[in-house]
Parts: structure tokens; sequence; C-alpha cells
């Protein structure tokens, strides 16, 4: 008995010093392995599944079947945070320690991503292109920013909105946690450039669906223009309480991660004369050889899944991953990953205008504006600068 | 042979950073604070059979009141940081338990589902105190000079800790509180009748239920290093119910086994959303129509004769 | 936003209806209703979308659907736990929950999707006051539904026979009253009643899995108006959703969606009855 024990004891002992050390963690000579935690369930389910299964996979089945990278296939790794910020940081611990990822691609939403940042910065794990924009991000050494920051975002749109349109009052219907709060600060700073200042502002609870008390008292506010800062379930909720409430003398502006035809969908006619900051060219439609490229690949792979912008941002960032590790070429490592992306100068996808990354680690800086009619979106501006 | 099968446990269980690798070290830390709290829920649901959905709630407590020990309380050493989150959310647990103890069986569930949702709101509403939805930074535990950063450190922090609050549950159970209480269980009107102050026994199991989970959630914490008040929903009370029905009502072992399977099935089935309800759903109805006594229950009639 | 609490209160008063219909007949709880409302509410999302069926057929699947629903869990399971006391309705009910959803999930996905309504959700404007449609509608079928579930209760042999269950059950067998099948004739009754507020609270609150959490409002309702009570369940219920709605303009809006829960333990540490039960002393 006493024997069986201690050898027990010697062979798992061996087996665990035995392992050899890698020489970088996630990359083999035929791998990559790529990862991230997502909303596969709670309020921004579609959301995740789209970005990480429909999005990024996308693209690196496409670039699987043509070779790989290097010779090396990219493999994913996704688990679901259901946008809960303690699940992901827990989650990020599995990738990381256990499944042993080269870099995080892709994860969603301010809170869980933030609860990430420490721990990702600390272990020297790169994080790329987070489905998020809290200008929190910036300043680290291996984090590259993916949408269109909060601070950029809300210029483009105070700056237009001010400047072009002449409008005075605003208010804001906002998400109570640090996607919201951004924001709120960078449209308070804004505003105070051009001496006004919000007339409102209603916080609607992470996951919640009623705000029906919020739109009440924002129209008693009568602001010219109403901010919305929400996920689609509860930006929906509000275009309807306002109908509900017959409040038409306001122009509901949605911020850029809003802008969606998911909102759109699920509001119906309540959504008809709503404008908002999109940050991607329409991806049932547009033009562009890079989103056409798009549309064909999914059409080859997963034929019943309709484009949207979600998987349309996966693909991208799975696209400016492999831009990122062809420069670092053959001996790809963490460091030499991020020497590869900020060298990235000009840089046509085909879907956004050329991207230069540089040492601001910011890949996307732009947006335009667009109006709903009859259930799509409609480009009102080009480009708009954020400078 | 039951102390050899003992002794192999602990043996591997205090060589366990050595042998796992790094993540390994940390599931078996929460299997540990997992099974923390399917003893404390078992002192109140097992002994009492009164169930509760509000230990996330109690969970929360004690993490939220060790992270901030933590950040305003000067280096306070972990045992006395992890003192202060079991008195404080124990102290909580009377404040609720008094009330309810007039309440039945379906009323009492009820106040602790509603309890477990008060938290929530309380700590998103608390923000100054508390970071709100954005979530709470959890400073590492100090023992004196040293920080426990690593893995392992916090890992033996988690094992000493278990180690005394399952010898004082073993020694509960066998003591006259232990008794009072599957008395309370059996019958409250008789025990009543038989002399036993069925609202104090009552009060104390709530307050040691509470107390338990308090301890747990401050050495979540610091496993997690990260909290935010909507993980500690009605789901995760849902899971420490799984525990203790899978494990066995009223049994010490059961609540560490049950929590050890909830908590290992939870990290595999981290990437399939749909597999946890399924299967958690589908041990509750096993258990309740085909092993009654859970895991506990099981064995004891197999080693019986 | 009176007439708008009045319509969320009408759904959670239909929700704490469908309890009590269950609890009065097996003295246990249903932690399932919630589930078994968002199951019913997909099933009519379907046959609209899949078969093509006109709203109202689809409604009736729905109502279909739940009853067979409410017949099978009945039947199936939980009538074969070994002694169906509360205790263990309740904990398989919590498992039965969690396995519907779970399956949902498989079948529909977590994501939202938008449900028709029948009423329309633009305002008419009356004299002074605006109205929505949509409010209007909700209420006037839960009403309609209640006066219908009144006269059953009242009118009829079978709801005597299922009131007479409620009060004493050992009574009831007595006088010859299947308390087996009273029980399956109330799991299947509420399942419906819940299918009805299924399909009235989707268009408003769109159709997702994580619907079934109303069953929490439903519990709050429910203890509000005195568990048992079948007016009480009613009366709670429109109070609940009209202090939801009126507490956030005056309070700070993030009240609204603690005001169940503190109603609940409120209630429930002062007067447990309810606000319209009786308090009742047990007998040895």
């Amino acid at each position: 008995m006493r024997t069986w024990i201690i050898g027990l004891l010697v062979a798992t002992l061996t087996a665990a010093s035995a392992t050899p050390a890698a020489a970088q963690q996630g990359v083999t000579d035929t791998e990559i392995v790529l990862g991230c935690s997502n909303s596969f369930s709670g309020p921004l389910a579609f959301t995740g599944e789209q970005a990480t299964r429909f999005g990024v996979d996308l693209y690196f089945r496409t670039l699987n079947d043509a070779g790989g990278l290097n010779g090396r296939k990219v493999r994913t790794v996704y688990y679901d945070d259901a946008y809960k910020p303690q699940d992901a940081a827990a989650n990020t611990k599995k990738l990381v320690e256990q499944d042993k990822i080269f870099a995080v691609i892709a994860p969603q939403g301010t809170p869980p991503v933030v609860a990430t940042l420490d721990y990702l910065e600390e272990n020297k794990v790169p994080l790329l292109f987070p489905f998020q924009g809290s200008p929190i991000t910036r300043g680290k050494k291996y984090v590259f920013s993916g949408m269109t920051l909060y601070d950029r975002q809300s210029r483009m749109m105070i700056d237009y909105l001010v400047g072009e349109r002449k409008y005075k009052t605003f208010a804001a219907l906002y998400q109570d946690d640090e996607y919201g709060k951004a924001f709120l600060t960078a449209f308070e700073k804004d505003l105070a450039r051009h001496r006004l200042k919000l007339a409102a502002a209603e916080p609607v609870k992470r996951g919640a669906t009623d705000v029906s008390a919020q739109i009440a008292k924002l129209q008693a506010a009568k602001p010219e223009v109403t901010f919305l800062v929400l996920v689609p379930a509860p930006g929906a909720q509000a275009l309807k309480e306002r109908q509900k409430i017959g409040w038409t003398d306001t122009v509901m502006v949605s911020a850029g991660p809003l802008t969606d035809e998911r909102y759109l969908s699920l509001a119906a006619d309540a959504a008809e004369g709503v404008e908002g900051l999109s940050l991607w060219p329409d991806p049932a439609t547009s033009d562009l050889p890079g989103v056409r490229q798009y549309r064909e690949a999914m059409k080859r792979h997963f034929p019943k899944n309709e484009p949207n912008r979600y998987s349309l941002s996966g693909y991208f960032a799975a696209m400016l991953f492999s831009e990122g590790a062809k420069r670092a070429g053959k001996n790809l490592t963490r460091e030499s990953l991020v020497t590869g992306l900020e060298s990235v100068k000009d840089w046509d996808s085909g879907i956004l205008p050329p991207i230069t990354i540089g040492p601001d680690h910011e890949t996307q800086k732009q947006g335009f504006w667009v109006k709903v009619e009859k259930m799509r979106f409609k480009t009102l501006t080009d480009w708009l600068k954020s400078e | 042979m039951r102390r050899a099968v003992l002794l192999v446990f602990v043996i591997v269980g205090l060589a366990w950073p050595l042998l796992a690798p790094r993540y390994f070290v940390f599931l078996a830390s929460l299997v540990f604070v997992n099974a923390i709290v399917a003893m404390g829920l078992n002192l109140l649901s097992g002994y009492t059979h009164q169930l509760s959905f509000g230990h996330a709630g109690f969970l929360a407590i004690g993490a939220y009141t060790t992270a901030l020990l933590g950040l305003h309380g000067g280096g306070l050493p972990a045992p006395l940081a992890l003192l202060g989150a079991g008195v404080v959310t124990a102290a909580v647990g009377v404040a609720l338990g008094l009330p309810c103890l007039r309440l039945e069986g379906l009323y009492l569930t009820m106040a602790t589902l509603a309890f477990g949702f008060v938290v929530i709101e309380a700590i998103l509403n608390l923000d100054r105190l508390t970071n709100g939805a954005d979530g709470l930074r959890v400073p590492a535990a100090r023992m004196g000079p040293w920080a426990l950063t690593t893995d392992g450190a916090r890992y033996y922090l988690v094992v000493v800790v278990t180690a005394l609050l399952v010898i004082a549950a073993l020694n509960v159970t066998r003591m006259r509180v232990g008794r009072a209480l599957l008395a309370i269980r059996e019958s409250e009107i008789a025990a009543q009748a038989s002399g036993v102050p069925v609202a104090t026994w009552k009060t104390i199991a709530f307050a040691l239920s509470a107390f338990y989970t308090g301890v747990a959630g401050g050495l979540f914490a610091w496993l997690i290093g990260t909290l935010s008040p909507d993980a500690f929903d009605v789901f995760l009370s849902v899971d420490f119910v799984v525990m203790i029905i899978l494990g066995g009502l009223g049994s010490v072992p059961g609540s560490i086994v049950g929590a050890a399977v909830v908590t290992v099935l939870n990290d595999a089935l981290a990437g399939f959303q749909n597999y946890r309800p399924l299967i958690f759903g589908t041990i509750l109805i096993g258990c309740m129509l085909f092993m009654p006594g859970g895991i506990a229950g099981a064995w004891r009639r197999q080693t019986a004769p | 936003m009176v007439i708008s609490g009045l319509a969320t209160g009408s759904i959670y008063a239909l929700m704490a209806l469908a309890l009590v219909i269950v609890y009065n007949a097996t003295r246990a709880l249903n932690f399932a209703q919630g589930e078994m409302l968002m199951v019913s509410a997909f099933l009519a999302w379907t046959a609209q979308r899949a078969f093509g069926l006109p709203f109202w057929a689809s409604i009736v699947v729905a109502i279909g659907g739940a009853a067979l629903l409410g017949f099978i869990v009945e039947r199936v399971i939980v009538r074969r736990s070994p002694t169906a006391t509360h205790w263990d309705v309740l904990i398989i009910t919590l498992g039965l929950s969690l396995v519907l959803r779970a399956l949902a999930g498989m079948v529909w996905s977590h994501d939202e999707f938008p449900f028709p309504s029948l009423f329309s959700n633009r305002p008419v404007v009356v004299g002074p006051v605006r109205l929505a449609p949509v409010s209007l509608g909700i209420i006037g079928a839960s009403l309609s539904l209640m006066l219908a579930l009144y006269v059953l209760f009242t009118r009829t042999r079978l709801g005597r026979a299922m009131r007479a269950v409620a009060q004493n059950p050992r009574a009831a067998r007595l006088m010859g009253v299947s308390v087996e099948r009273m029980s399956s004739i109330s799991w299947v009754l509420a399942a419906m009643v819940g299918a009805v507020a299924g399909v009235l609270v989707a268009p408003v609150v769109f159709l997702s899995t994580k619907m079934g959490l109303i069953v929490i409002s439903g519990f709050t309702a429910a203890v509000l108006g005195g568990f048992g009570s079948m007016p009480g369940a009613v009366a709670g219920g429109m109070l609940l959703g009209v202090i939801e709605n009126l507490a956030p303009l005056y309070l700070p809006s993030a009240i609204r969606y603690a005001v169940p829960f503190l109603l609940l333990i409120g209630i429930l540490t002062v007067r447990p009855a309810g606000l319209l039960g009786r308090a009742t002393t047990r007998k040895v």
C-alpha cells in the first residue's frame, strides 16, 4: 500500500517536472493559439457569438485553408462571461494559464475587458482589438485598441451635431458602468469646448431592459438631441418607450457601439429617424472589396448566417492580427508581434480607410454619420475627423 | 485502509502546488472555497431544512468586506481580514435571520432570494465604496511583511482555513448545536415541545452559515482578484444549492465532494454555456427523484450492509 | 405612468395567479413557472415564423404547448418524487427551470427577438392624456382572463372541487374528489395562464431566454397579496406594477430595479401573511 502511494507520488512529480518549457507560449511550428472571454449568454450574446465564431473564426478558416500564417494554422478558444467582469477575469486566467494562448483577440464589452487589463499586462499577454472603446486601454505596452475610442467618438458626434447641425441642448441615456461613464465624461468635455452642457443624464443598469422611468425623466428636460449609450436590447426598448409616450421633438442619436442592425430590428418602426455614428461600412450592401470578400467567405462557410457588423468587426480583427503576425516574421513572439503591429502603416484592408497604428496602438480612429430610413442606415456624411 | 486513503489525500493536498500546473492550483483553491460555502449552506439547509437562495449575497458581502479591508485597512494580516469578513457577514445573517425566523420554509426561501438581489443592488448603488458595476480590484492578502501573490501561497492559505473550518463543522454536528438543529429539521414543533429553544438555534444556524460563507468570500476575493456585483447573482446561489443537494444534505464530506464536482464541471464547461444549466438542472431533478441524500446518502447505503 | 404600471402589474398578477393555482392544489411552489412561460412564448414565435400561422393561431399554439408542458412536467417528473413535499418540488422545479432555459438556449439561442403584438405601440390622445393601446390591451386581456378564472372557480363543479382541495385535501378526498387529478389540472391551468402572460409580455420586453426571471416579480406579487389568495395575487400584482413605475419618478432611477425585492423582504418581515392574507396558526 505504502509503496504504491510513494510510487504514484514520484511518478506525478517526474511527470510534472518533465514538461519542457516552450519557446513562446501559444506558438508552435504548426499552430498559433488565440482566444478570448466573450458574451455567449447575457445581454450581448448575439454580438459575442457573431464577433468570435462567425467573425474571427471566419477569417482564420479562410486563412488556414490557404495555408495559414508562415505554415502555422490559427486555432481559437472561447469562454463565456455573460458580460460579467469577474467571470471575464477568471476565464482569461484559464485561457492564459491552462489553454496557453499566445494572445487575447477580440474580447467584448468595456467592463469585462477592463477587468482583465492589469492581469494581461503583468503577464505580458497581448490584448488585441477588444470590441470596446474606453480610453482606459491607452498607454499599455501589450494592448492594441480595436473600436474607435469613446473620446474620439464623442468628439466626432458633438462637433458634427453642434458645428453642422447647430443643436444646442443635449441629454444622455447611458449604461451605468465604465462604458456609459467613459462616454458621459467625454460628452461633458466636448460640450464644454462649445460652451454647452448636458441638460440631463439618466443611468440604466447593465442587463436591465426597462427604461420607462428614465425616458419620462429625460423628456421632461426637453433636449433637442438625446444620446443613447446602451446595448441593443435596452437601446431598442428606449426607442419603443419614446414612441409609446409620443415623445417626438428630440433626435435620438446612438453611440458607435450601438449603431447596428440588431437594435434596429428589435425596435422595428420605432427606430425610424434615429441617427447615429457608424464605425463600419454597411456589411450587407457595401461595395468595398474587403466587405465583398467577407460576404463571400460568409456565404461559403456559414451560409445560414446573415452578414452583420459584429462578425465583420471580428473578421477585421483577425485580418489585422494576421497582418501584424506576417510583419513579425517566422520568429513569432509576443514582442515581435507588438513590433510588427506598430509598424503597420497606411495598410488598406478594403473595409476601413487606410490604417496606421504606430506607438499609440490605436487601430481605428474614424466613423461616419447615418440616419435610419425605412429600416436601413442611410449614410449622411463621409468619414468624420476625430483629431 | 480508511486512514491510508486519508493520508494520501493529505499528502497530495499538501504537495499539490508542486505537482500540478499553475491553473490547477488555482482550481483546487476554488474547490476548497466552494466547499466552505457548501458546508456553510449545509449548516442552514441540511440541519434545519431551510433552503437559501441568498448565499451568493453572503459570499459577496464577505468578498467585498475583505477587499475593502485590504484597500483601507492598512495591511491587515490575512487571518484578521478573514475574521472581519466572517463577522460582518454573520452580523448581516443575524439581521436577516431574526425577522425571517417567523417564516415557514417557503417564505424563508423567498426572503433569501430577495436578499441576494438586494445585496447586488446595494453594491451597485454604493459605488463610491464598491466601484459599482465596474468591479473592484482586490489587493493581495498580506501576512505581516509578505503579500501572498502566487497561486501556491494562496492555495496554502485556503487549505489551512478550510481544514480549520472542516474540523469545526464536524464538531458542530456532534455537539449540542448539531443535535438541536437536527431536532428542528425533523419537527420544529416537537423540538419546541421538548424544550429546544428553536428560535435561538435557528438564529445561530443562520449566523454560522453566514460566517462560513463570509470567510469563503474573503478567500474568493483574493483568488479571483476582481469582484463585480453581477457575478454574485441568483445562479451562483443555485450552484451552491446544487453542491449540497448532490453532495448530500447535512453531510460535511458530502459538501466537499459536491463542491468539487460542481466546481470542476463549471470549469470544464466554461466554453459551453448551455451545458452548465442543463447538467446542473438534471443533477437536481435526478437527485430528488432517484438519489435523495445525494452522494453521501448513496455512500452510506453502499457501505452499510 | 399609472396605466403603464397597471399593464406591467397585470402581467405580474397573471404570474402570481399561475403560482397560486399550483400552490393551492399541491402546497408547492413552481420555480419553473417563468421558464414555462418563456418556452410557450418561443413556441408561439416559432409557429408564426416557421409555419406562417396567423397571430391568433400562434397564441393557441402557445397555450396548447404550455398545457402539454404543464401536464408532462406534473405527470412525468413532479409526481414521481418519492415524498413530494414542498421542499422536493421546489428543488425539482428549480432544476427544471435550469434545464428548460438551457434547452431553449440550444434551440433558439440566447438572443433577443422582436415579438409581434396585437396592440399598437403608437399613443392615442384622449382628451388631456395620451394612452398607449399596448398598455390598455394588456390590461384588457388580463382582466378578461381573470374574469374567466373567477367564473371557473366559483361557478363550475371543477372550480369548486379545486377550491375544496385547496382548503383541505383530506376532506376533499373523502368527498370523492380526486386530489391527483386536481393537481394535474392545476398544473395545466397554471401553465396556460402563464402562456397568456408570456404572449402579452413578450412584445414589451422582447422575446429571450431571460424572460423567465419575471417569475420573481410573480413571487413578490403573490406574497404581497398573501400567498394562496387569488384576489390577493391580482391586487398584489397591480400594486407592485404601479409602485415599480412610480417609485423612480420620485427617487433615483436606479431604485426601479430594487423595488420588488425590497418590497418582498419588507412585507415578509412586517406582515408575512400578505396585505390581504389572514394569519394562519399552525396545528400539530
